[in-house]
């Protein structure tokens, strides 16, 4: 290895020769391809961050919140693959991001759902799914175990049940006890959501 | 929207269908922050070790600068040529013209500006002392100075005068003249004359201190009278005759001096004599 390949960053797209590979290891969650995109991004998060005069620590928030808006358009479908480098596009939500950030700073008395102005789909879309995630986060912790370990293995850190099974992360010693566990457990995470929903008039 | 169905009853209806579908959202949200704060860890490890591995390579290039100029340094540190320790006056009144170290105009020398040089090979060790200030004696103050100069590199004197040795009389004389105490010793010696006429010793320490002092013609003349009187005393009172001579502006008296007491093998003052006749004949 050279001394200048040593001391510069890693490239962390090595593996993914085309965009089209990068952007089939972003539909699967890939944490390099993740990791691909968003050191690519980081430099223009920088400047955007510079150019719309907010802190320069705020860089990594902004590139963290448009993954997580990027990722999402992924997995629902709302972004397709064209050929383009998907860095460009989290380029561009960046800026969204950024914009809506500044704006919010200027509102600081106001929360970000009073912003109607900002109107941004993407933007309400990920902060709906925040919302979501933060109720789910508690009903999750309302169920205890082992409900709760059974269902963010799966869910939230994505492990298959072959794994889960052969690490003995839960008590249950097959695939069909654990996934006969989850839809159990599942069945009631709806039924919280469900009258939290009803005694919220939702 | 398949993904869930399964945990749906069958008779499920719009109410429970919402809540399925906020679940989902909410789990799928959580995956994703999950994933992109796993990969800002990750992010974060690869910049601190970029970072360290910058800081590693920053003090490895300094090693190796520092390592380079020392070795540069000790390799061009060459040994001196060994020389004999010379003595520096304590104080020098007024600008020495330093032998070992050749002035920049030493080639530009004019009528105006002869102060004398000596070339590297007929160095000997600077005098211990400067020579006593003389340039007031003289009207002319850029001669005085070239006088001074002279002086200076040619003020080879030393105490206890050699093959002299002061009686109980001159302990006094002896203590201030150590201590280099000039003006004190004479008026001690001015005391004793009183009671010790016609005393060589009394009359060779006189001079000395007329010479350290600067007073040429005073110091000339109590030197000729013991001139060839005390064999022991000879050679170093000879060498001081001519200091006195300079000190008189006696020139050429002092060069003729000279010559004579370097043309005088064995002398102890012959390479001293030889350097001031080059410097005189500058």
């Amino acid at each position: 290895m050279r001394i200048t390949e040593w001391l510069a960053p890693a490239n962390t797209c090595r593996q993914f020769d085309s965009n089209e590979l990068l952007f089939e290891a972003l539909k699967r969650l890939d944490n390099k391809a993740i990791l691909c995109i968003q050191t690519k991004a980081m430099p223009s998060a920088r400047k955007l961050v510079g150019q719309y005069g907010l802190a320069p620590d705020s860089a990594e928030e902004v590139l963290n919140q448009s993954t997580l808006i990027f990722l999402r358009k992924i997995k629902d479908g709302s972004y397709q693959f064209h050929g383009h480098a998907p860095s460009t596009y989290l380029v561009e939500i960046m800026r969204r991001v950024a914009l809506m950030m500044t704006r919010t700073n200027r509102k600081t008395h106001e929360t970000l759902e009073d912003h109607h102005d900002l109107q941004d789909p993407d933007v309400e879309a990920a902060q709906r799914q925040r919302e979501s995630a933060d109720l789910v986060r508690q009903f999750l912790a309302q169920m205890g175990e082992p409900c709760e370990t059974v269902v963010r293995l799966h869910h939230i850190d994505g492990y298959s049940d072959e794994e889960v099974v052969r690490q003995g992360w839960t008590r249950y010693s097959t695939t069909d006890s654990l996934k006969i566990k989850r839809s159990d457990c599942m069945k009631k995470l709806i039924q919280i959501a469900q009258k939290w929903r009803s005694s919220n008039n939702i | 929207m398949e993904e869930f169905k399964q945990y749906l009853n069958d008779n499920a209806d719009e109410a429970e269908r919402r809540a399925a579908e906020q679940v989902m959202e909410g789990l799928q949200g959580l995956r994703l922050e999950s994933k992109v704060a796993e990969v800002a860890a990750e992010r974060a490890a690869l910049y601190r070790r970029l970072h360290w591995r910058r800081i590693f390579t920053s003090m490895v290039a300094l090693a190796l600068l520092a390592g380079a100029a020392y070795l540069f340094f000790v390799k061009n540190d060459t040994p001196a040529p060994q020389q004999q320790p010379v003595e520096q006056p304590a104080k020098p009144p007024f600008p020495v013209v330093n032998q070992d170290v050749p002035s920049e105009n030493t080639t530009e020398k004019t009528a105006s500006d002869p102060i004398a040089q000596l070339p590297p090979d007929e160095r000997l060790p600077n005098p211990r002392y400067p020579a006593p200030d003389a340039s007031m004696m003289r009207g002319d103050a850029a001669a005085g100075k070239n006088q001074q100069a002279l002086l200076d590199q040619l003020w080879y004197t030393d105490y206890p005068l050699k093959g002299l040795k002061p009686g109980n009389s001159f302990k006094t004389v002896d203590k201030n003249l150590k201590k280099r105490n000039f003006n004190a010793a004479y008026l001690e010696l001015e005391q004793l004359e009183g009671f010790l006429t016609k005393n060589d010793t009394l009359r060779y320490l006189k001079a000395y201190c007329l010479l350290e002092t600067g007073e040429g013609n005073e110091a000339l003349a109590y030197l000729d009278s013991i001139q060839g009187r005390h064999s022991a005393w000879e050679p170093q009172l000879q060498w001081y005759r001519g200091l006195a001579m300079l000190l008189a502006d006696e020139r050429g008296k002092a060069l003729a001096l000279f010559k004579q007491i370097a043309k005088s093998p064995g002398h102890p003052y012959r390479r001293h004599a030889a350097k001031a006749e080059k410097l005189l004949a500058m």
